[in-house]
C-alpha cells in the first residue's frame, strides 16, 4: 500500500512519515470531538442564531454578539464573579490540600484511614455533594445556621442562599470541600518523591520545621503544584453543576459565572449565538490563564 | 433427489425468513415519546393506559415512553430538536412550546383536525395552542389553583379557613411558630418556592399579583406592570416573605413535602398537590378549599403535539395517539385516574367525586380562573417568557434583599419588560 503511494517507510528520509501515519487516528479523533465543536461554537457566535439546527442554512456573519457582550454589564459582572471564585476556591483548595497532605505524610496511628478520609470528597459525585451542602446551608432548617445559633454567633437563621455575600461563601466552601482532595493527592505524591536525606541534612544544619518547609518542601513541590494550580483553576473556571444546583447563579447574579451565563443564554433564553460568544470568550480567557501559569512555572523551579 | 429436497427445503426456509423480516420491517415502528410525567402517580398511569390502548389498536407499533426530569426538560428537548432527533410525540409545558413552534419544529395540526372533523370549540385553554394562526398543539390541562390547609394547625392558632388576602395574612401570621423555643421557626403559615427556576417563582408570586388585580400584560400584549395594583401585589408578596411566614430557599417540591408532613398551615397549589398530600405524615388530616387569594392562579399547563420533520406514516401514527388521548373515554380517565380537570367539553365527569373527593372544587377553581382570563404565560411575552421570568425573579429578589419600595420596583420591571419585548 505504502509502495503504491510511492512511500518507502524504510528509507531514513521518509521514516518520519510513519510517525504521522500512526498519529493520524488519534489526531482525527481529537479533531472530531474537540476541534469540530469548537468550530461550530465560533461559527455560531458570529451569527444571530436563537435556536441552532444541524444542517440549517447559515445566517449572515456578524460581530453583533461580541459587541453586545462587551457592552453588557452582566458579562463584566460574570467575569468579576468568575475571577473572585477562581481566586477564592483555588487558594482555599491549595491551602487545605497542602495542609492535609503534610498531615497525612507524617507517620501516626490511623494514617491509612486519614488518607482515605482525605480523598473521600473527591470520590463523591458533584451533584450529591451539592445536595448535602444545600441541606447544610438551608436557610430554614440547615445545620450551619443551627450551629451558628447554638454558638451564639447569631440569633436567627442565616439566609445563606438568598443573600449575595453569604451565597458566594456557601458556594466557595462547597467547591473547596470538593476540590481540595485533588490538591492533597497530588501534593502527597510530590512529598513522597522528596528524598529524606534532604531533611536529615537540613536538620543537621539546624533548620527549623518552617525553614525546612520553605527551603526544601515548597521548591521541590513547585513542579507538581504548578500543574495542580492550572488544573484546579480550569476546574473552577468551567464548573457548572455545583453552582447550578446550589445557587443557580443567584441571588442577583452574585454567583453567576461565565459558564452559568452561557447556559442561561442558551437554554434559558434560547440565544445560542450570544451564548456561543460567551463560551468563546471563556475559552480564550482559560487558554491565556493556562499559558501564563504554565509559562511561569519553569522559572519558579 | 435427496439433495434436491434438501436444497428446496433450505430455499423455502430462507424465503420464509426473508418474508417475515420484510413484513416486520414494514409493520415494526417505534414512536419516541419523552415526558417528565412518567413516574407521577396519577399522570404516569394515565399515559401508560393511553399507550396500551394505542398499541393494542396498532399491531407492531410500540411507543417508547422515556422520562426526562422537569428541571432539565427544556434543555433536553432543545438538544434533541437541534440535533434533528426530536421525539415523534412532543410533550411540552405550555410556556415553552412557542419557541419550538416558532422554529417550525411543530406540525400544524389544523389539517389533521379538519380531516377527522374534530371540533375544538370549548376545549379549555386551546387558544394558547394557536401560534402564528396555526394549531401547534393540543392543550392537555387547564387548571385552577386550590388551597390546601391543615385544619389542626389553624384550629390550634384559633383561626378560620381564610377566604381573602387579609384573612390569609392573619392566619399565616398566627400559625408561623417556633414550637420548641430554640430560635428556629418549625411551623410556617404558608410556603412558596423562593429558589430554583423563574417559571415556578413567577407562578407562586402570581397568587399575590392576581389577588391585587394586577397582571404582567393586557390582552393586546402591552406591558402593564407599573400600576397601583401591581405595587399592591408585590407589597403582599414582600410582606409574606419578609415576615418569615414562608420557609425560604426551598424548591416547590420541598415546600409540598413540608406541607404534607404537617409543617405548613396553608399551601396554594395546582391539582398535582393532592398526590404529594396523600403521601405525607399528615395525609389524613389535610383538607382542600377554594383559594383565599382570588382569582385563582391557573391556566394552561402542558401540551401535546407532533414533530414536523417525521415521515407521513409516523405523523399518522402520532395523530392516532393524540386522538386516543383526546377521546371522551380518556378525557374522563384524566379525571378519574390522573385526578385532573380534563379540557374536553365532552368529557363525562359525572361521579368522579367518588374517587376524587375534591373534584367539584377543582372544576370550580378551573372555571374561576378561566372566567377571569387567567394564564401564567403573559400575552406578548410568550417567546421571551424565560428571559422575562428571570428578570422579574431577580428584581423581586432585589426588592426583598435590599428592602426596596415596590413602587420603585414596578417601574424597573416595567422598563426592563418593555426592553425584552422590543428585543
Amino acid at each position: 500500500m505504502a509502495k503504491k503511494l510511492g512511500l518507502d517507510l524504510a528509507r531514513p528520509s521518509q521514516q518520519h512519515l510513519l510517525g504521522y501515519i500512526l498519529l493520524a487516528p488519534a489526531v482525527l479523533l481529537v479533531a472530531a470531538i474537540i476541534i469540530y465543536p469548537l468550530i461550530i461554537s465560533v461559527d455560531l457566535s458570529l451569527q444571530n442564531v436563537k435556536m441552532p439546527r444541524i444542517g440549517a442554512a447559515r445566517k449572515p456573519v456578524t460581530l453583533g454578539n461580541y459587541e453586545k457582550l462587551f457592552t453588557s454589564p452582566e458579562f463584566w459582572m460574570a467575569c468579576w464573579v468568575t475571577l473572585k471564585l477562581v481566586v477564592t476556591v483555588t487558594l482555599g483548595s491549595l491551602i487545605a490540600g497542602i495542609s492535609t497532605a503534610l498531615l497525612v505524610n507524617n507517620k501516626f496511628r490511623g494514617r491509612k484511614i486519614a488518607r482515605v478520609a482525605m480523598a473521600l470528597p473527591w470520590a463523591v459525585p458533584e451533584v450529591i455533594a451539592v445536595v448535602i451542602f444545600a441541606w447544610i446551608f438551608d436557610s430554614s432548617f440547615g445545620f450551619m445556621s443551627w450551629l451558628f445559633i447554638k454558638l451564639g454567633l447569631t440569633d436567627q437563621m442565616i439566609k445563606w442562599i438568598s443573600t449575595p455575600g453569604a451565597a458566594f461563601w456557601a458556594l466557595s466552601i462547597t467547591m473547596i470541600w470538593k476540590g481540595f482532595p485533588f490538591v492533597s493527592i497530588m501534593t502527597l505524591a510530590g512529598l513522597q518523591s522528596i528524598p529524606a536525606d534532604f531533611y536529615a541534612a537540613a536538620k543537621v544544619d539546624g533548620a527549623s520545621a518552617v525553614q525546612r518547609f520553605r527551603w526544601i518542601t515548597l521548591p521541590l513541590l513547585m513542579p507538581i503544584l504548578g500543574v495542580t494550580l492550572v488544573l484546579v483553576t480550569l476546574w473552577v473556571f468551567r464548573d457548572f453543576s455545583i453552582i447550578k444546583v446550589l445557587t443557580g447563579g443567584g441571588p442577583l447574579k452574585s454567583t453567576q459565572t461565565l459558564s452559568i451565563m452561557t447556559y442561561d443564554q442558551a437554554f434559558g433564553f434560547f440565544k445560542f449565538g450570544y451564548a456561543s460568544a460567551v463560551g468563546v470568550i471563556t475559552l480564550i480567557i482559560c487558554v491565556i490563564a493556562s499559558m501564563l501559569m504554565l509559562g511561569r512555572s519553569p522559572k519558579t523551579l | 433427489m435427496k439433495h434436491l429436497v434438501k436444497k428446496a427445503t433450505t430455499a423455502a426456509l430462507v424465503a420464509s425468513m426473508l418474508c417475515t423480516t420484510a413484513m416486520t420491517a414494514v409493520q415494526a415502528e417505534t414512536l419516541r415519546f419523552i415526558s417528565w410525567q412518567t413516574d407521577d402517580g396519577g399522570m404516569g398511569d394515565w399515559w401508560r393506559d393511553a399507550i396500551a390502548t394505542f398499541e393494542a389498536a396498532h399491531e407492531g407499533v410500540k411507543i417508547e415512553f422515556t422520562k426526562v426530569e422537569r428541571a432539565s426538560y427544556a434543555d433536553s428537548m432543545t438538544t434533541l430538536f437541534a440535533g434533528g432527533q426530536p421525539p415523534h410525540i412532543v410533550h411540552l409545558a405550555s410556556f415553552e412550546y412557542q419557541t419550538f413552534a416558532e422554529n417550525g419544529w411543530m406540525e400544524n395540526l389544523d389539517p389533521w383536525l379538519k380531516k377527522d372533523g374534530i371540533d375544538m370549540t370549548g376545549w379549555a385553554g386551546q387558544d394558547t395552542c394557536r401560534w402564528n394562526d396555526e394549531t401547534a398543539c393540543i392543550m392537555l390541562l387547564y387548571f385552577g389553583f386550590m388551597m390546601a390547609y391543615n385544619p389542626d394547625i389553624l384550629a390550634e392558632a384559633g383561626v378560620e379557613v381564610p377566604t381573602n388576602y387579609e384573612e390569609f395574612l392573619a392566619a399565616a401570621r398566627a400559625t408561623t411558630k417556633d414550637l420548641n423555643g430554640d430560635g428556629i421557626t418549625d411551623q410556617f403559615g404558608t410556603g412558596h418556592e423562593t429558589s430554583g427556576g423563574a417559571g415556578q417563582y413567577l407562578t407562586e408570586l402570581l397568587n399575590y399579583v392576581l389577588s391585587a388585580g394586577a397582571y404582567w400584560t393586557n390582552k393586546e400584549g402591552k406591558v402593564t406592570i407599573d400600576t397601583p395594583e401591581m405595587i399592591e401585589g408585590l407589597t403582599r408578596y414582600k410582606t409574606i416573605i419578609k415576615e418569615g411566614l414562608s420557609p425560604v430557599d426551598m424548591s416547590a417540591g420541598d415546600v409540598r413535602k413540608l406541607f404534607a408532613d404537617g409543617k405548613i398551615a396553608m399551601r396554594l397549589d395546582g391539582p398535582w398537590l393532592y398526590g404529594t398530600m396523600k403521601k405525607g405524615a399528615a395525609a389524613d388530616r389535610l383538607k382542600i378549599a377554594f383559594p383565599a387569594l382570588t382569582p385563582p392562579v391557573g391556566g394552561s399547563s402542558n401540551v401535546l403535539g407532533m414533530a414536523s420533520e417525521i415521515s407521513d406514516e409516523q405523523k399518522q401514527l402520532v395523530w392516532d395517539f393524540i386522538k386516543v388521548v383526546m377521546s371522551p373515554d380518556f378525557q374522563r380517565k384524566y379525571a378519574t385516574v390522573a385526578g385532573n380537570t380534563p379540557p374536553s367539553p365532552k368529557a363525562d365527569v359525572s361521579g368522579v367525586e367518588e374517587s376524587v373527593p375534591h373534584f367539584p372544587l377543582l372544576i370550580k377553581t378551573q372555571k374561576a380562573a378561566a372566567a377571569a382570563g387567567v394564564d401564567r404565560i403573559p400575552t406578548g411575552l410568550e417567546i421571551q417568557y424565560g428571559e422575562f421570568g428571570k428578570m422579574v425573579q431577580e428584581e423581586v429578589q432585589r426588592m426583598l434583599i435590599q428592602d426596596l419600595d415596590p413602587a420603585d420596583v414596578v417601574k424597573t420591571i416595567q422598563a426592563k419588560a418593555e426592553a425584552i419585548q422590543a428585543g
